[in-house]
């Protein structure tokens, strides 16, 4: 049998195979997918197995010798559905997936009988654990007026990236390959990446540094592949046309069916889609000038911290806010200051443990790791407020408690706030509704509340970046919101039952929970082993729009 | 064909060697046309109208020939039928297509079953949380917009993590059942 190998096909089939498996394939690649499939035997056969695999898993899902199938049953007979013959199968398919999926969650099976969903995520269940896995193999180094085309997702400076298209409308981006390879795209550019070894110049100009621990580094154009033998050099490709310059080193190429061929410093050639290579004239492509894009980038970040700077002043002055830390810190004391204006020294914060270090313009602006156990920003803010909206930057290492404290009341006491996030990356927020009740969730858990949970919005590949994380209580619209990075990311009701309309802080803390005016045989350890660089608190409940702004202003990148 | 015949059995005796000879290959037919249509309700309704056609040329078998041969011309046939008749689907190859796609694909029906095996193999070696999701993921009629939508993620999340999955059982799967490659 001739071995055609999925990961020996062209990144692009590889993508047209996968969404067709998927069925979520467009118009226009299925029929771009069928020509191909036309010419190319090696396609076919992958083809033929890949529908075959689904093929395989959509039997075990439907007739299933896989352990799923036991709670498909368990389901089946809980709900009086009809047993499992034949062709009744679709009938209860939906249940079946609600009880697999709970099953996913960690719920238990008992959980399942009431509203599975719903139960999953407002009560806190214990998690599997297994081995985490990072996701991705180059990140995203650096951005200089970057624009993306409107189908694709902005990318921030620090956002890791996998296999898949990255594409530049205009402007400059370097991307880091965990190989050691830098490439700085121009765009308009399309570039796929392959692994942390390869990627494809679809379109663009791009200029390649390799340093001698990612010597090997392949890069290809639409019909050549370039090896870098420990250089830097510039592939641009505009309508199916490429173009290679070596600047420095060597590198060695394959155009078409030709032979390989080795290309030293200071020669370029020509690469047709459909004709040798011939050799051309150095110059004749302008590549990204790597230096100058250095110190453009600084100076941008430069530029970032100033807006940044009247923003925090601006802000400042908001009548809402309850607190403003930016963390800034003289060494000569252990407080940091609350800046909201008027200026309230009252309600600086202690800092316990937690280290000052760079936030997000490195040498410019300070942020507190709280990675020790006992971090902590200690506060007490007295007063009666009429709804919470939480706002921080934060950088998250890892999420190595159960819950990871952003902000939280200390007793826990009624109309205290806790902020945190959960294991598994979902945001919370809560409000002690009457600390006299019984938690229904719980029986051995004082307090009658309820938890709000986000959907799971960080995991392990978002690890070292900086996000803008918001929740707002609003009782007057009985809702709450979280946010990350401005955008709106769950919203949930606030029932009649769990409903408070006087909220309070007291003592309170900022990166860990330590309950210290209560005694209790146990003590929490809650600390976020991240950084904070900004946190607001404000007495009002800021609308989608308003999140919006205040992290456009805020943001690493100008807007 | 009609030398084909066999005069002597009896109508029940044939019926018998018909649900034999269709029950021990029926899976493989699947695989066979699983390998060309686009979804799991599209190989049933091809299954079951390739049953009643073999059934009804069932006459024509020479019980000493190879079965699932024969029954791959007609598993062929049945699946451009079914395509002829779908062929406004979106997801349905075009004839030139789906031709060669049948033709090669009766040749693979061996190695099918090779992939079948390796595939128990490949799944063993996933986490039973891994094995749950992919179950639970391709059970026909479950929509993975609406899994993910409930799991709390997004579907473009959701999808990404079944790709990787599928990625990963296809590489152990190509592992096992294709020739090595020769060293570079």
């Amino acid at each position: 049998m001739k071995s055609t190998r999925f990961e020996d096909l062209p990144l692009e089939e590889q993508d047209w195979i996968d969404a067709y498996v998927d069925g979520t394939i467009t118009e226009e690649a299925f029929s771009k997918l069928q020509e191909r499939l036309l010419r190319s035997p090696g396609l076919r056969s992958v083809m033929r197995r890949s529908l075959s695999l689904r093929h395989e898993l959509q039997n075990l899902g439907a007739t299933g010798d896989t352990s799923a199938d036991s709670w498909l049953h368990a389901a089946s007979e809980q709900d009086n559905v009809i047993s499992v013959t034949g062709t009744t199968f679709t009938r209860w398919l939906p249940i079946a997936a609600a009880a697999g999926l709970a099953f996913l969650l960690g719920l238990t099976f008992t959980g399942l009988r009431t509203h599975p969903i719903e139960e999953a995520r407002l009560t806190p269940v214990p998690t599997e654990t297994e081995e985490h896995i990072a996701e991705g193999f180059a990140v995203v180094k650096n951005l200089i007026d970057a624009e993306w085309p409107e189908q694709s997702d902005p990318r921030q400076q620090g956002d890791t990236l996998g296999a898949e298209v990255f594409r530049l409308k205009r402007g400059l981006a370097e991307i880091q390959f965990f190989c050691g390879a830098s490439m700085t795209v121009q765009g308009p550019a399309e570039i796929a990446l392959r692994s942390a070894w390869e990627a494809t110049c679809r379109e663009g100009a791009v200029r390649v540094q390799v340093p001698p621990a990612a010597r090997g580094f392949k890069l290809h154009g639409p019909s050549t592949e370039i090896v870098d033998l420990g250089t830097e050099f510039g592939l641009s490709v505009r309508d199916g046309k490429a173009h290679v310059e070596v600047f420095d080193g060597e590198i060695e190429f394959r155009h078409l069916s030709e032979a390989a061929r080795l290309a030293k410093r200071g020669s370029a050639w020509g690469l047709p889609a459909n004709g040798h290579a011939t050799p051309s004239d150095l110059g004749e492509v302008i590549f990204p000038d790597v230096r100058n894009f250095t110190l453009q980038a600084r100076a941008q970040r430069h530029t970032d911290f100033e807006l940044w700077q009247s923003h925090r002043d601006a802000l400042a002055r908001d009548p809402r806010l309850i607190a403003y830390y930016t963390f800034e810190r003289d060494d000569a004391n252990d407080l940091i200051a609350n800046v909201a204006q008027p200026r309230n020294p009252e309600f600086d914060g202690a800092v316990v443990l937690a280290e000052t270090t760079d936030g997000r313009w490195p040498g410019r602006k300070q942020a507190l790791e709280f990675r020790r156990p006992g971090s902590r920003v200690r506060v007490r803010i007295p007063g009666e407020f009429s709804a919470f909206t939480f706002m921080c930057w934060a950088r998250i290492d890892s999420l190595d408690r159960r819950y990871n404290a952003l902000f939280m009341g200390d007793g826990y006491e009624t109309g205290e706030p806790h902020w945190q996030i959960r294991d598994d990356g979902s945001l919370m927020l809560s409000v002690m509704v009457d600390d006299t009740r019984p938690n229904p969730f719980k029986a051995d858990d004082a307090g009658f509340h309820r938890v709000y949970f986000s959907p799971p919005i960080w995991d392990r590949s978002m690890a070292g970046q900086w996000m803008h994380l918001t929740s707002v209580f609003d009782p007057a619209n009985r809702q709450v919101s979280h946010f990350v990075n401005g955008r709106r990311v769950s919203r949930m009701e606030i029932v009649d039952e769990y409903l408070i309309k006087s909220l309070r802080i007291g003592n309170g803390e900022i990166g860990n929970w330590g309950q210290p005016f209560r005694e209790s045989p146990w003590f929490a350890i809650r600390n976020l082993n991240g950084r904070i660089d900004e946190l607001a608190i404000l007495n009002a409940a800021l609308s989608d729009d308003e999140v919006g702004a205040l992290h456009s202003r805020s943001r690493a990148g100008r807007h | 064909m009609d030398d084909n015949r066999n005069p002597t059995a009896s109508e029940d005796a044939r019926y018998e060697l018909f649900v034999e000879r269709f029950a021990r290959n029926e899976a493989a037919l699947r695989r066979f046309a699983g390998s060309m249509l686009p979804s799991w309700s599209d190989v049933d309704e091809v299954v079951q109208r390739t049953a009643i056609a073999i059934w009804r040329k069932f006459d024509q078998f020479d019980p000493d020939t190879d079965f699932m041969k024969w029954a791959c011309v007609i598993t062929r046939f049945e699946v451009l039928a079914y395509r002829r008749k779908m062929a406004r689907d979106r997801l349905v190859f075009r004839e030139d297509v789906m031709e060669l796609m049948a033709e090669e694909g009766a040749d693979e029906i061996d190695h099918r079953r090779l992939e079948h095996d390796a595939l128990e193999t490949c799944l063993a070696a996933m986490s039973e949380k891994e094995r749950r999701l992919l179950t639970l993921a391709y059970t026909p009629g479950v929509k993975i917009t609406e899994l993910a939508e409930e799991a709390g993620s997004t579907a473009a999340a959701f999808y990404m993590r079944l790709k990787r999955l599928r990625r990963r059982l296809m590489t152990c799967m190509e592992g096992k059942t294709l020739e090595p490659e020769p060293v570079p």
